[in-house]
């Protein structure tokens, strides 16, 4: 029985890890941007289906391929910061976040069709020779693969809070994050620093793309709803806490391991209604600041 | 120094400016006094960049200010401390200082400039690893004049700097300030403490309504007995 | 009204038009595209009631539009009076969002977009979960099935919105809708009881969502559950309404005739899916360039056309 809840919770824990790095990217994008980035799952697609096509068009090793997934979508990130987003971020508060939410949504049309067309509507994956490899430690099975992107989340979730809280450039987006106007008027480049922001988050939905591809299906319509996962994390763990997300997202992927012991099929919707209870009662969530 | 030249400026779809015009030189301390609403913060956001004029325009030792981001006027040398302190409230002290020089004008001697900072500010020094929203009032005005200075300003302007704060504590800053200007840093000041800006500044604009409607000698206008009536008259902002 | 009743002339105009079409030609395919743009129209104006009028971006439409489709359609097969049928399914969304509207609308501004959307995931999940099955209408009805009564019932659909619309518009409730939209803060102190006046907004258009449903379940052959709970109907309603002009009160009309214009013709010669795509990248230019409409730029730029200098653009 013991066996049984500890195995449980280490793979509530391996879920919980994407589901935390899924949100890191987002809750930047908010904190520093304000802009709710409703098609996050889709680039997080993208980068899986990327680091799919690496894998198997080139050999590359899914874990090697992380930084080129990374570089490649932090780059798609700026163009559509530069070509669709920034024309929104000027706009005051209400208009902005509604527009950006639209304009989201429309995405979240686009890139399932163009998916598609590319990859096809078939199911892939991304499986490495020592994809299905684990060991047992104690009666508990830990999977080669899972254990990897924990570890792997969990360094990346590392690193940024090392660059957001070290580093001069760092503290310049959190300071944004606080207030655009003592931003600017400390000489920071706010249009620079969102570009570079949204990159950023963009990026880091990319890589959590290519880990879940290796340990769960790729289609071309998994995007919304690992957008609403990111953001029901987010909110849970309010908005602007990068650790506090990573966090939250370890809590739901426990709390969903071992919610379907009981639920089954309708698991998925046991995250959401927990999520929506929680943006009832507690909009600013268990971490968050105002 | 610096140059305002018949600046129109719209709050939104309100006309806030109409035709105001402004000189100061290098090295003074001049004063801009006025009713809440007179638009005097409004004419400081729009020389730092927030809000560009419709018409006229801006000159800082002969470069035009009115067409660049704030970001690029920090650079030049014009730094604003808004009403509201424009400090990172969740970051503590020494972040908020740091990310006042983040400009390459004020990386430059960040470390020279946190020293003399901390000299004029003690107690900033002492509060380093505290959040700033845990500083009282004077002590986040502090805060904000020092991230001010880390920018390394040719002109720094205040925008009320003794909003709130006790006497004893307006006198503290506003010594402060006279030592900055002392070291060469002009100053463009907004009071609504009238009795305490024009002691220290030079000379002084009365803007009313969006209009700058009297220019004078701060001394002539300390005695000027309309100007004791409407603005010294009581003690109440 | 005296002034109105030119426009109230061309409208009756035009409905009894519509009314005739199926006397002048029995071709299904034009039958089939006018009951598709008429029940858009309803359904599009039940959006623009909540999202257009009252300024509360709902993502959850589908909820309301599957739900009056399902509730229709299972109680009609099972026997009902079909009547009885619409209503009840109109009658039972209303209800859901009176439910959720209360806790709902506690959420301002992007917590309330997020929580609908999330609501319609949960929903979908859940019946494609319960009902994967799709429901076919069964043998005898396939044999009368004529598309002439679905034709007149989603021009009553189509008209019942127009009215609806019409008379909130020029109503005291439209009043503080739009009061609501523009500044709630305001509106607050103004009086309005913004909770009430939410309510109202959305059981009205959540009403006429769950009637296009039910019209819609009318008018299927067969319907998998799941696809009336889908994404694509709050999508469609809301870049109709978009594109056609927000919170006006022909935007919803102009945008439908568009949209299923536009959306054959493409289907026509893409392959798959990706009209879709197109859609999305025409809603994206319209949010970012035309938050007015397409139509209304389009008229804009007709107008600086012919008169040769630019129109008056305010700043800010």
């Amino acid at each position: 029985m013991v066996q049984f809840l500890a195995q449980t919770f280490v793979n509530g824990i391996n879920v919980g890890a994407l589901y935390g790095l899924a949100a890191v990217g987002l809750s930047l994008i908010f904190g520093v941007m304000r802009i709710l980035n409703v098609a996050h799952g889709e680039f997080l697609m993208v980068g899986g289906y990327i680091g799919f096509w690496l894998f198997k068009l080139y050999g590359v090793d899914p874990f090697m391929g992380l930084p080129l997934v990374g570089i490649f979508l932090f780059l798609i990130g700026i163009v559509f910061y530069k070509v669709v987003f920034s024309r929104v971020a000027k706009f005051h508060e209400e208009v902005k976040l509604k527009n950006s939410l639209l304009i989201a949504f429309g995405l979240y049309l686009i890139f399932p069709q163009i998916a598609m067309v590319l990859w096809t509507a078939d199911e892939r994956a991304i499986s490495p020779k020592y994809s299905g490899q684990a060991f047992d430690l104690l009666g508990v099975r830990f999977g080669y693969v899972p254990l990897w992107n924990v570890c792997v989340a969990i360094v990346i979730v590392l690193a940024m809070y090392l660059f957001l809280n070290k580093t001069y450039f760092g503290k310049s987006l959190r300071g944004t994050a606080e207030s655009w106007k003592a931003a600017k008027l400390s000489g920071i480049n706010i249009e620079w620093t969102f570009m570079i922001t949204f990159g950023l988050g963009i990026s880091l939905a990319g890589i959590a793309g290519v880990l879940i591809a290796l340990t769960q299906e790729l289609t071309p319509v998994m995007g919304m709803s690992w957008t609403l996962k990111a953001l029901i994390v987010v909110v849970l763990a309010g908005m602007g806490s990068i650790v506090g997300a990573f966090v939250a997202g370890l809590i739901l992927g426990i709390v969903e391991a071992v919610s379907a012991i009981f639920m089954g099929p309708y698991t998925i919707a046991i995250g959401l209604l927990i999520f929506l209870i929680i943006l009832v009662l507690r909009p600013r969530g268990l971490f968050g600041r105002a | 120094m610096l140059e305002v030249n018949h600046i129109d400026v719209y709050y939104g779809e309100l006309k806030a400016l109409w035709g105001v015009s402004l000189t100061l030189d290098k090295g003074e301390i001049v004063a801009l006094i006025g009713a809440n609403s007179s638009g005097k913060s409004t004419l400081l956001e729009a020389i730092a960049g927030l809000l560009p004029p419709t018409t006229g325009e801006i000159l800082f030792e002969g470069v035009r200010l009115d067409k660049e981001p704030s970001h690029r006027i920090v650079e030049f040398g014009v730094c604003l401390v808004p009403e509201d302190r424009g400090i990172f409230p969740g970051m503590n002290v020494l972040e908020n200082l740091e990310l006042g020089a983040f400009s390459k004008r004020g990386r430059k001697e960040k470390e020279e400039i946190l020293h003399v900072v901390y000299g004029l500010f003690p107690i900033l020094k002492n509060r380093r690893n505290q959040l700033a929203r845990t500083l009282s009032g004077g002590e986040q005005q502090m805060l904000a004049i020092g991230k001010g200075l880390l920018s390394r300003p040719k002109l720094l302007m205040l925008d009320e700097p003794s909003l709130g704060l006790a006497p004893l504590v307006t006198k503290n800053i506003f010594e402060a300030i006279c030592q900055i200007n002392q070291t060469g840093v002009s100053i463009l000041l907004v009071e609504q403490n009238v009795h305490i800006a024009l002691r220290v500044a030079k000379r002084a604009y009365i803007i009313e309504n969006g209009r700058i409607v009297q220019h004078e000698q701060a001394k002539n206008l300390l005695k000027d007995r309309r100007v004791r009536q409407a603005y010294l008259g009581t003690h109440s902002a | 009204m005296p002034k109105n009743w030119k426009s109230f002339s061309i409208f009756g105009g035009i409905i009894a038009l519509l009314a005739l079409l199926p006397f002048f030609t029995k071709r299904s395919d034009v039958l089939t595209w006018s009951c598709l743009t008429l029940q858009y129209i309803l359904l599009s104006q039940s959006w623009n009631i909540i999202g257009g009028y009252a300024g509360q971006v709902n993502l959850g439409h589908a909820v309301f539009f599957g739900l009056g489709a399902l509730t229709t359609r299972y109680l009609w097969l099972a026997g009902l009076p079909f009547p009885v049928s619409l209503l009840s399914g109109a009658f039972i969304a209303a209800v859901f969002a009176l439910l959720i509207g209360i806790p709902a609308f506690r959420l301002r501004g992007i917590y309330f977009v997020i929580g609908t959307l999330v609501l319609a995931e949960i929903l979908k999940v859940v019946i494609d979960t319960r009902f994967p099955v799709a429901s076919v209408l069964p043998a005898e009805m396939l044999l009368t099935y004529s598309l002439v009564p679905r034709y007149y019932l989603s021009l009553m659909g189509a008209v019942l919105a127009m009215i609806a619309v019409y008379f909130i518009s020029h109503s005291k409730l439209g009043l503080g809708m739009m009061a609501i939209r523009e500044d709630e803060d305001a509106a607050k102190t103004s009086g309005v009881g913004i909770l009430q006046y939410k309510l109202i907004a959305f059981a009205i258009s959540t009403f006429l969502a769950g009637l296009a449903g039910g019209i819609f379940a009318f008018y299927m052959v067969a319907i998998q559950p799941g696809y009336v709970f889908s994404p694509i109907w709050t999508f469609d309603s809301v870049v109709i309404v978009f594109v056609g002009g927000i919170g006006t009160l022909i935007g919803p009309i102009i945008g439908s005739v568009f949209f299923v214009l536009l959306k054959q013709w493409l289907s026509l010669h893409l392959p798959g899916g990706l009209h879709l795509a197109v859609f999305g990248v025409l809603f994206i230019l319209v949010v970012l360039y035309m938050p007015d409409g397409f139509i209304e730029a389009i008229r804009r730029y007709g107008k600086m056309m012919t008169l040769g200098r630019k129109p008056a653009v305010q700043g800010g």
